[in-house]
């Protein structure tokens, strides 16, 4: 028994070491096209991962990442931004002088996003958790909305929709790469966890779980306050790749693009968010083709710009109505490896 | 080593008499999503003055490498760096919107490609960068023609200013008009703002009925502005009104209705009064081609970002050397455009002149042209 | 700010709200009947506008003609879905069926985005609707004051369908218990599928009074008025059809009030009906007419 512990262990360090390597060849070898594909690809295992963790294993439904990605990313950029390089480009309004204040290296800056992003969702558990999960879907996508509206009419912040440019560019595979790591190896520490066990039990059957014992409010709430920090944190990551974000950037088809990344890699399963991410991130400089003029031999097809985003949802519907579970199910990559009989 | 030299010395002559390469420019445009109307019709524009004028006056042939940004940000991003590492591309042209040519310009600054704008007007976008250049006029210089006109042609003195908080056009425009027609003597006795998406402009329309201006402007995009001048209509709010490039389209006219009769406007340019010799030569081809009737001026002006490309690259030494690019681009003077004369200064913003239209009988008609 | 103006706010707000009533109707069925959030719904209500445009400017119908194609068509549409994306996932976990009624919903959108292009087109308004009234120093058109008429007469006739008749019985019943309604010998089924067909009807109604009062349509018109919708109903009490009517009001109203005597905070109109869908949940969850959430509903 111990011997098989000490083997999983050994191959869980492999990955991480193997994936920490691929990072460093990538970023020192690798074109600057691929590197920035690859940023995109862990910013957005970050949030696919943590999404999964409300959606996938709580079982809860949420639209909730547009808004707290876009939570962290303007934390991230008001803390990274010096007084002078804010003063410059708040052109709507003049800066609260207290916006001009702010400033800090980049760790604090990701951290602080992110906690302000767990700090809103906490706010927003209480009303939406009280009353079963039915309205988390419609509060979080209302939320999504107002995040909008509020970076939108408050320019003494978010300098409006000019929004916000020269951030620096911290963001590197080493940075993004690491932190998708860690938020890999946390969220897979959550889900084996007791905590990760009482979500489950809430996905499968509320009324069992609540007879059970589990306290259903405070465990959805964590699930929702750790996804939304992790959220924060990829906000943070993001603004600080692209140096520039505006209001327009986190609409809801950012979330839409998590949903099916999840979808795709199978609901509740780790391992199939980070395959969804490289499968729909990666593929979807490939997917352009969709939108093209097409020759099938017998006919002809004009260019339809927007045809991918009708592909997607058709994706989307068709993986719900005849292969629910994804391409993973709720496995893990671990379980694959596991003998019949095994848990 | 005989041999050697002799390759060498033949590979330099070759050189000399020029084999023709191919150079790769590069195009960012939304040509899907919610701005793929306005990129396509500015692509439109690029690629017909590609086929006008393929090659360089050394023989080099123009390649044109478009991406397409979706008119999202990371996208954006993703494009521009493609086109800059992996397609080795000497320039780009793009990216439609202030925000996401902003974007484009960050990343090309960086590695010295000079950029193109062909519409986007925020005064900021060319500050502080080296490698930014645009075809079109500011935001600022908008504000004044229109301010001036007001004023000085129609003697409007008080205004009503309506600005949409969602978009950076429609603050940066709003902003210049202030301030050049509180400059020129007027007063602005309201400001009005609205969202993007906004559909019941009731309220508003009642608010600038009860402070009687002499007239309103709206640096609103099209849908927008036509239904506040429907409603406007409704409660008997008969003001003159006045906007920028935003309404510059047929829609707005189908929108409207009999409600926009009348309302004015400043475009780029106007395909009825081709300004130029290669403006004519343009439309004619350009009618020919699409079997169309009318011309857009995002069209006229996405032409003019290839042309003033293909200048500085003709006058340039070596035409893939991305600086002297860069550095012929600002230094283009009294250049004849499709879209007008067009001049670019060392910041790389064009000066150029504004054409002013009013919609008369349902079609936007050419009333005046404005020199700076 | 005197009582005339007061007044003129009053009725854009009524006009305003019934829209949003008309809409929330369907959320508040579906939601009483499947316990779903069909977020598809403000798209129907999308396609039903499309369908009136299509009707009067490209096949040349009469105008009532064109509302008629959209009634039926969108009541189809919502059949429809309920048949191919719903219905097979009756017996599976909830969230895959909001994850499909999210999938129907981006479609739709994205659908009429390629095939009839994002920007809007003008609505063809029939002229008789266009005319401005006059009384006392209020002015409003035809179409604005049809709205709640139109709105309270259906109201009406929803509450005879489900009261009076022997299918709104078997709604109400089926909105109580799933399982006891099958034993019955009622077929859930098609009785779910008249609900739908029922919701769609009525968004079609309200996508043309959208239509015909800001004369244009666009495949996104759909997003922000179902939302607000679906807070309508929350507001007014899940399930319960005159409250969805009564949350349409209120949130019309609040929007149309707060521009029009709080000018500065113009930009936020949008996030009202939010704002009020937490104060709902925090303080109130059954909403306003207070049907307690695991009982009675319609």
């Amino acid at each position: 028994m111990n011997l098989i512990i000490k083997k999983e262990q050994w191959i869980n360090l492999a990955i991480v070491a193997s994936t920490l390597w691929f990072m460093w060849f990538a970023q020192t070898h690798f074109d600057e096209y691929t590197v920035r594909i690859l940023n995109n690809i862990a910013i957005f295992t970050i949030l696919a991962v943590s999404y999964n963790l409300i959606n996938g294993v709580t079982g809860q439904f949420s639209l909730e990442p547009n808004g707290f990605v876009a939570i962290g990313a303007y934390v991230a950029a008001l803390l990274l931004l010096d007084g002078d390089a804010k003063e410059y480009q708040y052109d709507i309004e003049d800066p609260y002088p207290w916006v001009l204040l702010l400033h800090a290296n980049f760790v604090w800056a990701l951290f602080f996003a992110g906690t302000f992003s767990a700090i809103l969702a906490l706010i927003l558990s209480f009303p939406v958790f009280r009353v079963r999960g039915d309205y988390l879907a419609i509060v979080t996508l209302g939320f999504g909305f107002i995040i909008r509206i509020i970076a939108i009419n408050n320019p003494e912040v978010t300098n409006g929709s000019l929004g916000l440019n020269d951030i620096p560019e911290y963001s590197n595979l080493y940075w993004t790469g690491g932190i998708a790591t860690l938020a890999v190896i946390g969220i897979l520490n959550i889900i084996y966890s007791k905590y990760g066990r009482a979500m489950k039990a809430i996905r499968d059957d509320e009324d069992a779980a609540i007879a059970m014992g589990v306290n259903t409010f405070k465990v959805k709430t964590l699930a929702f306050c750790t996804s939304a920090f992790l959220e924060g944190v990829g906000g943070g990551l993001l603004a600080a790749l692209l140096t520039s974000i505006s209001p327009d950037l986190f609409t809801f088809f950012f979330t839409f693009q998590l949903l099916i990344i999840i979808v795709l890699g199978g609901l509740g399963s780790t391992t199939g968010a980070i395959i969804g991410t490289i499968l729909v991130i990666g593929g979807s400089e490939w997917m352009r083709f969709l939108d093209e003029p097409m020759n099938f031999g017998f006919m002809e097809t004009p260019a339809m710009p927007g045809m991918r985003m009708v592909v997607f949802s058709v994706i989307l519907i068709f993986v719900m109505l005849f292969a629910r579970e994804g391409i993973m199910g709720k496995r893990e990559l671990k379980d694959l490896f596991k003998k019949r009989g095994e848990s | 080593m005989r041999k050697l030299a002799t390759l060498i010395t033949s590979a330099a002559l070759l050189a000399s008499v020029g084999i023709a390469k191919e150079i790769k420019v590069g195009a960012v445009m939304p040509m899907s999503g919610p701005l793929a109307a306005y990129g396509q019709v500015t692509y439109e524009g690029v690629e017909f003055a590609n086929t006008l004028q393929p090659t360089l006056k050394n023989g080099d042939t123009i390649k044109l490498v478009l991406v397409d940004n979706k008119g999202d940000k990371v996208e954006t991003a993703t494009s521009t760096t493609r086109l800059i590492s992996s397609d080795k591309v000497v320039a780009i042209l793009g990216a439609l919107t202030s925000t996401n040519t902003a974007q484009t310009i960050a990343i090309a600054d960086k590695k010295k490609i000079p950029v193109i704008a062909a519409v986007a007007t925020n005064d900021k976008l060319t500050t502080k960068r080296t490698f930014a250049n645009r075809v079109c006029f500011t935001d600022s210089f908008q504000g004044e023609v229109v301010a001036n006109y007001a004023l000085k042609d129609l003697g409007l003195k008080t205004a009503v200013v309506i600005v949409d908080q969602a978009q950076v056009y429609s603050l940066g425009l709003a902003k210049a008009f202030t301030k050049a027609f509180k400059k020129g003597g007027g007063k602005i006795v309201k400001k009005i703002k609205v969202t993007s998406g906004d559909k019941d402009f009731k309220a508003v329309v009642s608010q600038i009925k009860s402070v009687n201006p002499d007239f309103m402007f709206l640096p609103l995009y099209h849908p927008e502005a036509s239904m506040i001048a429907r409603q406007a209509k409704q409660v008997g709010l008969n003001k003159p009104m006045f906007s920028g490039d935003g309404v510059a389209n047929q829609t707005f006219i189908d929108l409207g209705g009999e409600s926009v009769e009348g309302y004015m406007f400043t475009d780029f340019f106007d395909y009825s009064a081709p300004p130029t010799q290669r403006s004519k030569d343009f439309i004619a081809g350009y009618f020919k081609k699409t079997g169309k009737k009318e011309m857009n001026s995002f069209t006229a002006l996405g032409a003019d970002t290839y042309n003033v490309l293909i200048a500085a690259m003709n006058r340039c030494a070596n035409p893939e050397d991305s600086v002297c690019i860069n550095k012929q681009i600002k230094s283009t003077k009294g250049y004849e455009g499709v879209s007008g004369i067009l001049n670019i200064d060392k910041a790389g913003n064009a000066t150029r002149s504004a054409v002013i239209k009013v919609i008369t009988n349902g079609k936007a008609v050419y009333k005046t042209t404005v020199n700076p | 700010m005197d009582f005339t103006v007061f007044m003129q706010q009053m009725v854009n707000g009524f006009s305003l709200g019934s829209m949003y009533a008309l809409i929330a109707i369907g959320y508040t069925m579906v939601y009483g009947v499947l316990r779903l959030i069909n977020f598809a719904h403000g798209d129907i209500m999308m396609v039903g506008a499309f369908l009136g445009y299509f009707g009067v400017s490209i096949l040349g119908l009469p105008f009532p003609a064109a509302v008629l194609l959209a009634v039926v068509g969108s009541a189809a549409l919502g059949m429809l879905t309920d048949k191919i994306a719903y219905r097979p996932l009756r017996s599976a976990p909830k969230i895959s069926l909001l994850i499909t009624a999210i999938g129907i919903s981006f479609f739709l959108e994205n659908a009429f985005n390629v095939f009839f292009g994002g920007t809007p087109r003008a609505f063809p308004v029939p002229e008789y609707m266009e005319i401005i009234l006059s009384l006392g120093g209020l002015t409003f058109s035809v179409a604005s004051l049809m709205v709640p008429i139109v709105t309270l007469i259906l109201l009406a006739i929803i509450l005879w369908i489900l009261f009076k008749t022997k299918y709104g019985m078997a709604i109400r019943a089926l909105a109580f218990d799933v399982n006891t309604v099958n034993l019955m010998g009622i077929d859930a089924n098609r009785i779910i599928m008249i609900v739908f067909g029922i919701g769609s009807a009525l968004a079609a109604v309200g996508g043309i009074f959208w239509a015909v009062n800001y004369p244009s349509v666009e495949p996104m018109m759909g997003v922000l008025i179902g939302l607000k919708a679906f807070a309508a109903a929350v507001v007014g009490g899940i399930g319960s059809v005159a409250g969805a009517v009564i949350g349409g009001f209120i949130i019309g109203f609040t929007e149309v009030v707060v521009v029009a005597f709080l000018p500065e905070y113009g930009g936020y109109k949008d996030a009202f009906a939010f704002v009020l869908l937490i104060l709902v949940l925090l303080f109130k969850p059954t909403g306003i007419l207070g049907l307690n959430f695991d009982k009675s509903r319609f």
